[in-house]
C-alpha cells in the first residue's frame, strides 16, 4: 500500500499546473526536435539543458525527462517515415517500420509505435515505482564478468538479426566490432587507429556512424534511383491510419515480451538500454509465427523494440536516481542537471526528496500520456511529409543532418566523417550488406573487450570466473542453448529429406 | 631566430591592436569553453564560475561545451582562439597536466600556449573503500596491503587518468601493492567499488560524495592538504600518515597565449572576487568542490610544478 501512497504523493506534484506545463513543453519540444534527422536524445538534451537551469528544480527535471522520451518518440517517427534513424533503437525500428511505410502502411506503423511505447513506458513506471531500491542493488551484482557474458549473448542477437546471407551478416558484425576498437583503449590507455589525431581519440562517434550508414546512405540511394524512386501512396484515409484488429493482436505479445526485456536490461548501467531494442527484435524474430516477414514490414518488428526501448528508457532512471550513478551519457547529463539544481542523487534521494522522486515518477506517466495524445493526432500530419516532393525533401534532410551533427560536439570534422560514412553506407546497400548488424557490433565491441580484460585482471588470469559466477553462468547457458537451437534449426532444414539417417548418428 | 622575432613582432602587434579595447574590456559577451560534456562536474563548476563572472563583468559569459579525449580536444581548440579575452577556457588537472603527459596527440603546451587567469576550485581525491573490507583508517589499510601484497584491487577512471595517478602516488608513497583495474569513467569505477569488484578507489569528490554520505562506501582520507568542508571528519592523507601525498583535481581558467596583460588582470580580479563570494563557495561546495583563489602567476607555477611531479609518476608507469 506504501506504493500507492507514494504514487499519490507523486501525482500531487506532477499534476500541479506548473509541472504539467513543463512536462508538456518537454515532450512537445522533444518530439519536434526528435523528428529532425540527426538530432537524437543526447543532442537534444545537451542543447536544451541550459534552458532548464532557469526552471524550478522539480519542473526542470520533469522537463528534461519529457525531452528525453519525446525525442525518442520523434526519432522513431522519422526512422519509420524516411529511414533516418538517429539512435541504435530507432535503427532497429526502421528495419520493419520503413518497409511498412513503403507499403503505404505508415499510419499503422506510427500508431503502433506510439501504443507499444506507451505500454512499455507504463509497465516500466510501475517497476520503477515499486522496486527501484532493490533493483538498484541487484544491478550492482552485475560486474565485469556478468557484463561480458551478457555481451556474448548480445553477439548471438547479432547473428539472429542478419536477414540475408549469413556470412555477409557475420562479416558486418565483425566489421562493427573492428570499428569499435578505434580510439583510446581503456585498459592500456593506448590509442588505436587514431592516426595521431585527437579527433579519433574517443572512437568514431556513434551518432555519426548511424546517421551516415542509415540516413545519408538512404538519401543517396533515393537520389540514385531518380525517377524510379518508390512512390509511396500517401492519400490514405483515416481508417487506414489505424492499425487493424489483426495488427493489434499480432503486436500484443511482442510488445509485452519487448517490454520485459527492456525493463530488465534498462536497469543495467551502460549496456542495457543500447542493446535492449536489438535483443527484443532478435528474440521476436526467433519466436514469432510471422518470422518470415521480418525485414519486410512485420508489425511485430516494430512493437517489440519500441516496447523494449521505452521500458529501458524508464528503468534506466533506477541506477541514476537510486545509486547516483549514470548509466549512459544522457543519464550523466540528467545527473548533472540534478546537481545544478541542488539535488544530490544517491541512495538518500527517495528519503530526502520524496516529492521530487515520486513527482518525477508520476510525471513519467503523464509525459507518456501527453505523448500518446500528441502523437496520435499528428500521425496524419507526419505522413504528409511523405507527400513532399523528394527534390525539396532531400536538401532539407541534408541540412538538418549537417546542423544536427554539428550541434552535437561543434566539430566540423564530424560533417566530413558523416559524408564519408554515408558513401560507405551506400556501397553497403549496393552490395546488399545490412548495416544493422554492424551497428550492434559497434555497440558491443568496447563492452566485450573491456569487460573481458577487466574480468581477467580481477581473476588474475583465470577464465573460470565466467562460469563460477551464477549470473554470468546463466547468460552463457542461455547463449549456448540459443546457438544450439539456431544450429539445430539449420541442420534440420538441410537434412529434412534424410532425417532418420541423421538421428541414428 | 627569424621565427622568434616574427612571432614576437606578431605578439607585439596583437597587443598594440588590443590595447585600446582593453580599456573598456569587456564590452560584449565572453565565450567560456568547457572542454567536457554538459552536466559533468567540470561543466557544473564552469557554469557556476561563468554566472559569477558575468555578474561581475556585466556581460554574458556563454558556456560552450567541447568535450572529447579527456578534455584535450576542447583545450586544443581554445588554445587557437582569438587572444582578446573574449575566449577563455576551463583548465583542469586533466587538460593542463595529465592529458599533455599521457596523450601523445596533444599539440598544445599547457604552460606556453596559455595566459593563465586563476583558480576556481579544487576537488579532492578521496581514498574510499568498500565497507566489507573491514578497515576503518589508512594505517589498517596499509597493514592489510603489507600482509597480502597485490591481493586487493583498486579502480580508476582509465589507464593514465587522474584517478589512476592518484592511486599510483599512494602506492609509491606507502611502498604497497594493489592490482589496478581501469574503468571507462568515474561512475563505472564507483559502481565497481560498490559491487566489490574493486576494494579501493581514489575517487573524485563529486563522483563519490553522495555514496559516502549514504554509507555505501567508506572514506578513509582526502588527498588535499586541508580537510574538505564536505567531509570534516575525514583526515587528510598527510594526517593519516602518508607524508607528502597531495592529489586533487583543480579547475581554473585560462585564455590563449597573447591575451593582453591588462585584460587578463581584469578577468583575474573578477575571478578572485567570485571565488571569495560566500554564495559562490556554497554552490561549489554542494557539488563537491572547494573554492580556491590563485593569481595568474601562482596558477602558471602550479601547472609547471605538477607537470614535473605527475611526469615522474607517468614515467614510472608500465
Amino acid at each position: 500500500m506504501e506504493l500507492f501512497a507514494n504514487l499519490a504523493t507523486g501525482f500531487d506534484v506532477a499534476l500541479s499546473p506548473s509541472a504539467m506545463l513543463y512536462c508538456l513543453i518537454g515532450v512537445t519540444l522533444g518530439t519536434f526536435i526528435g523528428v529532425l534527422p540527426g538530432i537524437g536524445p543526447l543532442a537534444a538534451i545537451g542543447v536544451l539543458l541550459p534552458i532548464t537551469f532557469h526552471a524550478p528544480q522539480t519542473e526542470a527535471i520533469i522537463m528534461l525527462a519529457g525531452i528525453y522520451y519525446g525525442t525518442m518518440y520523434g526519432g522513431s517517427t522519422v526512422a519509420i517515415l524516411l529511414n533516418l534513424p538517429g539512435t541504435a533503437a530507432s535503427a532497429v525500428v526502421a528495419i520493419d517500420g520503413h518497409q511498412m511505410a513503403k507499403q503505404g502502411r505508415a499510419g499503422p506503423a506510427l500508431v503502433m509505435t506510439t501504443l507499444s511505447s506507451f505500454f512499455g513506458g507504463c509497465v516500466a513506471i510501475i517497476v520503477v515505482a515499486g522496486f527501484a531500491p532493490p533493483l538498484a542493488q541487484f544491478a550492482l551484482r552485475f560486474q565485469s564478468p556478468e557484463y561480458f557474458s551478457l555481451m556474448i549473448m548480445g553477439l548471438l542477437a547479432a547473428a539472429v538479426l542478419v536477414q540475408g546471407p549469413f556470412l555477409k551478416g557475420i562479416a558486418m558484425v565483425l566489421l562493427g566490432l573492428l570499428i569499435g576498437t578505434v580510439g583510446q583503449e581503456t585498459i592500456s590507455g593506448l590509442p588505436r587507429f587514431t592516426f595521431d589525431t585527437l579527433y579519433l581519440y574517443d572512437g568514431l562517434s556513434f551518432v555519426v556512424v548511424v546517421i551516415g550508414l542509415f540516413g545519408l546512405a538512404e538519401v543517396l540511394r533515393n537520389l540514385a534511383l531518380g525517377a524510379d524512386r518508390e512512390k509511396v501512396d500517401t492519400r490514405v484515409g483515416w481508417r487506414e491510419l489505424i492499425p487493424t484488429k489483426r495488427d493489434m493482436k499480432d503486436s500484443f505479445m511482442p510488445t509485452a515480451r519487448g517490454t520485459g526485456i527492456g525493463a530488465f536490461l534498462g536497469i543495467l548501467p551502460g549496456a542495457g538500454p543500447a542493446i535492449a531494442s536489438f535483443v527484443a527484435y532478435a528474440l521476436e524474430k526467433r519466436v514469432s509465427k510471422n518470422r518470415r516477414n521480418f525485414g519486410r514490414g512485420a508489425i511485430e518488428g516494430i512493437a517489440a523494440p519500441e516496447g523494449a526501448n521505452n521500458a529501458a528508457a524508464q528503468t534506466s532512471f533506477i541506477p541514476t536516481l537510486s545509486l547516483g550513478i549514470p548509466g549512459d551519457a544522457i543519464m550523466a547529463i540528467m545527473l548533472g542537471a540534478l546537481m545544478i539544481h541542488g539535488l544530490t542523487p544517491g541512495p538518500q534521494i527517495i528519503q530526502n526528496n520524496p516529492e521530487f522522486f515520486w513527482g518525477l515518477i508520476a510525471s513519467f506517466w503523464i509525459g507518456n500520456l501527453f505523448l500518446l495524445l500528441l502523437n496520435l493526432p499528428f500521425v496524419g500530419l507526419w505522413i504528409k511529409i511523405l507527400s513532399i516532393p523528394y527534390s525539396i525533401l532531400f536538401p532539407a534532410i541534408l541540412s538538418f543532418i549537417a546542423i544536427g551533427i554539428y550541434s552535437l560536439y561543434r566539430e566540423p570534422m564530424d560533417i566530413f566523417m558523416v559524408t564519408g560514412i554515408g558513401l560507405v553506407g551506400y556501397l553497403f546497400i549496393k552490395l546488399r550488406c545490412e548495416a544493422a548488424p554492424l551497428l550492434l557490433g559497434l555497440i558491443l565491441s568496447p563492452l566485450l573487450e573491456e569487460n573481458l580484460r577487466r574480468s581477467m585482471l580481477v581473476s588474475r588470469g583465470d577464465p573460470m570466473i565466467f562460469v563460477e559466477r551464477p549470473i554470468s553462468l546463466i547468460f552463457l547457458i542461455l547463449t549456448v542453448t540459443g546457438v544450439g537451437l539456431v544450429l539445430l534449426g539449420s541442420w534440420r532444414a538441410s537434412r529434412t529429406p534424410q532425417t532418420e539417417e541423421g538421428s541414428a548418428k | 631566430m627569424t621565427i622568434r622575432i616574427l612571432s614576437g613582432a606578431a605578439l607585439a602587434a596583437a597587443m598594440l591592436a588590443a590595447a585600446p579595447a582593453a580599456a573598456d574590456f569587456p564590452d560584449h559577451e565572453i565565450t567560456m569553453v568547457v572542454p567536457f560534456g554538459a552536466g559533468g562536474s567540470t561543466d557544473i563548476v564552469g557554469r557556476i564560475a561563468a554566472q559569477a563572472l558575468s555578474e561581475r563583468l556585466d556581460v554574458p559569459v556563454v558556456v560552450e561545451n567541447r568535450g572529447g579525449a579527456g578534455g584535450t580536444v576542447g583545450t586544443q581548440a581554445a588554445a587557437g582562439m582569438a587572444a582578446d579575452g573574449y575566449s577563455i577556457t576551463v583548465a583542469t588537472t586533466s587538460t593542463h597536466v595529465v592529458g599533455p603527459l599521457t596523450n601523445a596527440s596533444v599539440r598544445y603546451d599547457p604552460v606556453e600556449d596559455f595566459a593563465h587567469i586563476g583558480m576556481i576550485a579544487e576537488t579532492p581525491y578521496v581514498l574510499v573503500v568498500n565497507p566489507e573490507l573491514g578497515v576503518s583508517d589508512v594505517s589498517e589499510l596499509i597493514a592489510m596491503l603489507e600482509e597480502a601484497p597485490g591481493d586487493l584491487n583498486f579502480g580508476s577512471a582509465g589507464q593514465g587518468s587522474t584517478t589512476h595517478l592518484a592511486g599510483l602516488m599512494f602506492l609509491s608513497a606507502t611502498g604497497t601493492e594493489m592490482e589496478h583495474i581501469p574503468y571507462g569513467s568515474n561512475a563505472e569505477a564507483t559502481t565497481a567499488l560498490m559491487g566489490n569488484e574493486v576494494q579501493v578507489l581514489f575517487g573524485s569528490m563529486p563522483a563519490v560524495l553522495a555514496q559516502i554520505q549514504a554509507g555505501s562506501i567508506e572514506a578513509l582520507a582526502v588527498g588535499t592538504t586541508a580537510r574538505s568542508p564536505e567531509l570534516p571528519d575525514v583526515p587528510t592523507m598527510q594526517e593519516a600518515g602518508v607524508a607528502g601525498y597531495r592529489a586533487s583535481l583543480w579547475l581554473g581558467l585560462a585564455a590563449p597565449a597573447g591575451t593582453p596583460d591588462d585584460v587578463i588582470a581584469s578577468l583575474a580580479d573578477a575571478l578572485a572576487d567570485s571565488v571569495a563570494d560566500a554564495d559562490v563557495a556554497a554552490q561549489l561546495a554542494s557539488n563537491g568542490a572547494d573554492a580556491m583563489a590563485m593569481t595568474p602567476e601562482e596558477f602558471r607555477t602550479l601547472i609547471a610544478e605538477e607537470l614535473v611531479t605527475y611526469g615522474e609518476i607517468v614515467a614510472g608507469m608500465d
